[in-house]
Formats: C-alpha cells, structure tokens, sequence
C-alpha cells in the first residue's frame, strides 16, 4: 500500500515535472535575473549616471520638473533614486478612468540637473521581471499561465519530497562522473539543499496572486465591486476628488521629512501627488519596501497638498496582511543587501538548476532503451528538442537581449519593442536549431554559441559605450561592473558545458543496464 | 554574516562525518558510536548557534532570513567540495572554525 503510494507520487512527480518543465525552467531563470532588476536595468540604459544619494535635491528637482511640464495632470508620480537604481524617475498621467489601465508617460531626470536625461528606449531588467509572470501573453493570461505552473511546482515539490526515499541518508551525497546516477544526484542535491527556498519561492507566488487563484471570499464579501475591496486593503490609493479650483501645491521636502519622523527614520520609497494643480491635492508618501523584510503595501503617510496638514498615517499591518507582506517581501528581496541578494541569486540558480536535471533525468532514462538501436521514437526527439531549446536555446536569448540592446540604433523607433523582439527571434531560431540538429551537435552548438555571446559581452560594452570594465571599476560602479563580469563568468560556464557536452563518454549498454536497473527503482 | 556561514558550514561537515560512508570516505574508518554522537551533537548546536551572529547583526526578521540563506548554500558549497576536493572540504570546516572567535569579536 506504501509503495502504491510512493509510486502514484513518482508517476505524479515525472509528469507535473515533465509537461511544465520547460515554461519553470525559463521562470525560474528570467524570475532569478530579476533579482538584479536594477542592475541590469542600470547596465542597460548606460546613460543614466549614479549621483551620491541626496533626496532632498532630487525632490526638488523632480517636483521644478513636474510643476513645468505636466501642472495639469491628475496624478504625479516620483520615485526617488536608491543605491541600486541610480536614476530619478517621474511619470504622470493626464485623466483617471476608473477600472482602466491609464496612459503614463515617464521620465527619468538626471538628480543633479534636473533635466530629462535622453537614454535609450529600453525595458532593461524589468522585462525579465514581467516576464516570470506574464510570459508577454495579453493580460489576465500571463498570469493564469505562470500561476498554474506555479501549483504544479508546488506539487512537484511535494510529490518529490515524497518520492525521495533517502533524504537524509544521501542528505550530503553527490557523487559526479557517473553517468545518470550523478544527474539524479545533482537534482536531489540541490532540490534538498536549497528546499525552504524552492518551496518558499512557490507558495509565496501563489500568495502574490491568490487574488487571481481564489477570488472567492472577496466575491462573497464584496460581490462585482472587487474596486471597493483593494480600496479597503489599500486605504491610501482612496484619495478626496479634486474641486476644481486651482491650487498652489507646497513644497514636497517638508513633508518628507516628516513622513521620516513618522517612521523612526525609516526610508521614502516613492511618492503619488493627486491633483497637484488642484486646491484639494494629496500627496501619499510611501516607504521604501527596502527598509523591512515585511512589505506593507499600505505604509504611507498623506498630506494635504496646499495646506500641508497631515490627513493621515497608515496604523499597523493586520496580521493577515503582516502573513502575506511577509511573503512578498521574502519572494522579492527588496529588503537583501548586496551579499544577501547574491545568495538569493545563487538560490535561483540552484531552483533553476534543480529543473534542468529534472528534465535531463527524464530523457536520459528513457534514452537508455534505445541506445542499441539508435533510433528515437517521436515523443522522446520531441522533448530533446524542447530540453535543448528552453535551456540553451533561453541562454542564447537571454544574450541577444543584451547585445540587441547595445547593437540597434539608438534613434530607432520602438527600440525596447525591437529589443524584446530579438529576445525571441534568437529564442525561435534555436527551437529550429534544435530541431534540424541532431541531439548532442545541437547542444553543443547551441551552447558554444551561448557561450561566445556572453563572454564577449564586456568586450561588447567597451566596444559600445565609454562604461568599460576599467572605467566601471576604477569608479567603483559595481552594477555596472558586475553585470559585465557575470556575463563573463555566465559565458566561461557555457564553454565548459559545451566542452563536457562534446567529451561526454559514450554510454556502454552494459554498465548501463546493470545500474539502471536500481535507477530504474529510485527515479521512476 | 560571514559568522554565521562559518558555523553553519562547519556544522554540516560535523554532521556529514557522523554519517558511517562519509566518515569512510574522509577519514577512512567507520566511527566508533560515541564519536558519532559527539560529532551529531555539535554540529546540530553549531547550526543552531549561528542564528545568533546573524541576528545579532540585523534583527530578528532579516537575521533569521540570512541564517536561512546560510544554512542552505553552506550545505550546498560542501556538497559540491565534497567529491572533487575532499580534503579542502575538511580543511575549510577547521579553518572556519578557528577563524570565527575572530569574526565574532568583529561583531561585539
């Protein structure tokens, strides 16, 4: 009955793994990339120089730019530079249609100067970051989508904690050069090892979106009007309407200041002016989702704009929102530091990692039977092409993105369009790389390929730009020095893979068979 | 933070020696019950020990976090010396031991 058991959980881990495989694998990966959102956001829009922080210039910068080229707009937005995003962005909006996606036009300023800083058209990390969950599908379905893949991860967690037999006696084993024994090694290695961030990282993306995944108590309470309920969650977004009489709206400095008071020093992320032209103007001081690991979406302190009383200041978290603020603050990291964001990183690796042997597995056992007679049936050459392809096929594509970005005219009309485009040219030309190649040639070309894109990307950038590792370094601008390093360390892994790849020893049948049939036992 | 992963790191390797196959592997005997006990034992209190470095450094929330962080690539980094350099692994763990009292008058 126990073994039933055990074996319905293996079928169960190998199919839920199998058949979303591929979509968590570039998840995982674009998800992982975007813990350095900033970073690469920084790398790629060169333009953009880092200032030492001063927040009280940037305001009044941002607030002499706004008064003079949007005064009649309805909502301003200032989100104030940080040591990771050197750039100090406002955006505006015109009109507020409730219930609808406005029209935003955003500006990055120069903090010193100022003035709009002409950089170039470019999504830079956010579009990895929208990508995890929207897989640039039109709307609610990017998210159903990645929502899903998120339950069959957490079921594949589960099923695969169960179907481990030995986790605490093979706890520290790994044991390399072995063939298939080693994959399955590897995957359990880092599925084991790095679990509370593998499960943590997939309940928590269900909570983000368990507005979307049960919607069903807020229909109870609330019925159709689910505006009514996130303005119950999220008072500060329920600001007083304008009146129609224009207003003069006071500095924004003091308010900052003491919104900090108010929080004990803690840190002001951005700002929201409502009616900035109007003599009923709010102003929402947000803090900055650094400052604690607990996010607290409602943390803000309202002004009014013209006479700058202080209308009101968010109280404490209720425990539920605490619950599920401390989620989406453990699944973003906002709050890491630079060493802390590394080891996030490493862990999104470790997750990444953790589905791409998951795959290899599944393959390479079913290979075995047909390594006599050298044909491969349908199905098993269709999910090779699709290993191939979303794991270095996404490589290459990930690399396009970044050359396109330094590559395309800097005039050219929807450039960030073209970038994102050339994402998944390279990413749909490798599918047909993959497909025309036989197995191991299409790895290893694929990741040669991947491998010379990423290593000549610091060569790529002093080539480009006047931002060279020695320039980068020498003024201790570490995103942008980082990024062009990890490309490389990125490019320096792809050749060894490339070279394991093209050295791999042939599988004897013999050998094979007798271990795979205690494999046979274990994987299923 | 830096505490805290020594710790947890040679906590691990006390634990991965209490194991009859990896103490074969590393030490080339099989360890005597009481051994093996002591070994279970402080590595279970060295893990456990390191919560308080990397609490002490940034506060309940953000410390338990790091410990986390710690805790899982520590076991991971000495997973992967294990097979290709056996050796460093153990020399890492002694090493890191010796060095935290050091890293701990940093923190005080």
């Amino acid at each position: 009955m126990k073994e039933g058991f055990r074996q319905a959980m293996a079928w169960l881990h190998t199919w839920a793994g199998l058949t979303f495989g591929w979509l968590l694998f570039a998840i995982f990966l674009t998800g992982t990339l975007s813990y350095f959102n900033d970073e690469i956001s920084h790398w790629m829009q060169p333009e953009v120089q880092a200032h030492p922080l001063d927040d009280a210039r940037s305001l009044a910068a941002a607030q002499a730019y706004l008064q003079q080229q949007a005064p009649s707009a309805a909502r301003w937005f200032i989100t104030l530079p940080d040591s990771r995003d050197p750039g100090l962005s406002v955006m505006w909006q015109d009109k507020i249609d409730p219930g609808k996606r406005g029209n935003f036009i955003q500006k990055t300023l120069d903090p010193v100067t100022g003035q709009a800083v002409q950089a170039r058209e470019s999504m830079g990390g956010e579009f990895f970051y929208r990508f995890h969950f929207q897989l640039q599908m039109p709307h609610p379905w990017g998210r159903w989508l990645s929502t899903t893949a998120a339950m069959v991860m957490l079921v594949a967690l589960i099923t695969g904690i169960i179907t481990h037999k030995k986790i605490f006696k093979d706890f520290f084993t790994f044991r390399p050069r072995k063939g298939q024994r080693s994959w399955l090694d590897g995957h359990n290695a880092v599925g084991v090892l790095v679990l509370p961030f593998h499960l943590m990282i997939t309940y928590s993306s269900l909570v983000i979106f368990m507005s979307l995944v049960m919607p069903a108590p807020i229909a109870a309470s609330y019925g159709n009007d689910t505006r009514a309920f996130f303005n119950d969650v999220f008072p500060a977004t329920n600001n007083a309407p304008a009146l129609g009489q224009p207003g003069r709206l006071l500095p924004l400095g003091p308010m900052y200041e003491q919104a900090r008071t108010q929080w004990a020093g803690g840190h002001v992320g951005r700002l929201t002016i409502n009616n900035p032209g109007d003599v009923n103007a709010s102003v929402n001081v947000f803090r900055a989702g650094s400052d604690r690991v607990v996010h607290d979406f409602g943390s803000t302190v309202s002004f009014n704009g013209t006479t700058g009383e202080l209308l009101r200041v968010s109280g404490e978290q209720s425990l539920p929102a605490a619950i599920s603020g401390s989620f989406y603050g453990l699944h973003m990291g906002h709050f890491a530091g630079p060493v802390l964001r590394w080891l996030y990183f490493i862990c999104g690796l470790a997750g990444t990692a953790m589905i791409g042997t998951g795959l290899v597995i599944w393959l390479g056992k079913r290979q075995l039977k047909h390594v006599k007679t050298g044909v491969m049936p349908f199905e098993l050459r269709l999910v090779e092409v699709l290993n191939i392809a979303s794991m270095s096929g996404l490589m290459i594509a990930i690399a396009a993105f970044f050359w396109a970005n330094r590559l395309l005219p800097i005039g050219l009309s929807a450039r960030s369009d073209w970038e994102v485009q050339t994402f998944f040219i390279a990413w749909g030309l490798s599918l047909l790389h993959a497909v025309l190649r036989r197995g191991r040639q299409g790895w290893v070309e694929q990741l040669s390929l991947g491998a010379l894109l990423f290593v000549s990307i610091p060569l790529l950038n002093a080539l480009t730009t006047s931002q060279h590792l020695g320039v980068s370094l020498a003024r201790g601008d570490w995103a942008m020095a980082g990024f062009d390093l990890t490309c490389f360390a990125s490019g320096v892994f792809l050749t060894w893979a490339a070279w394991k790849m093209q050295h791999r020893t042939a599988p004897q049948p013999k050998a094979v068979r007798a271990g795979s049939l205690t494999l046979e036992q274990e994987v299923n | 933070m830096l505490l805290a992963f020594l710790l947890c790191y040679a906590g691990f390797t006390a634990l991965c020696l209490a194991t009859d196959r990896h103490h074969g592997e590393l030490l080339h005997s099989k360890p005597m019950p009481g051994r093996r006990l002591g070994l279970r034992a402080a590595g279970w209190s060295l893990l456990v020990v390191a919560i308080w470095p990397a609490v002490a450094a940034t506060g309940w929330s953000q410390g338990l976090v790091e410990w986390c962080a710690v805790l899982m690539l520590s076991a991971l980094l000495l997973v992967l010396l294990l097979p290709y350099r056996p050796r460093l692994a153990l020399i890492l763990a002694g090493v890191g031991l010796l060095a935290s009292p050091v890293a701990a008058f940093a923190i005080l």
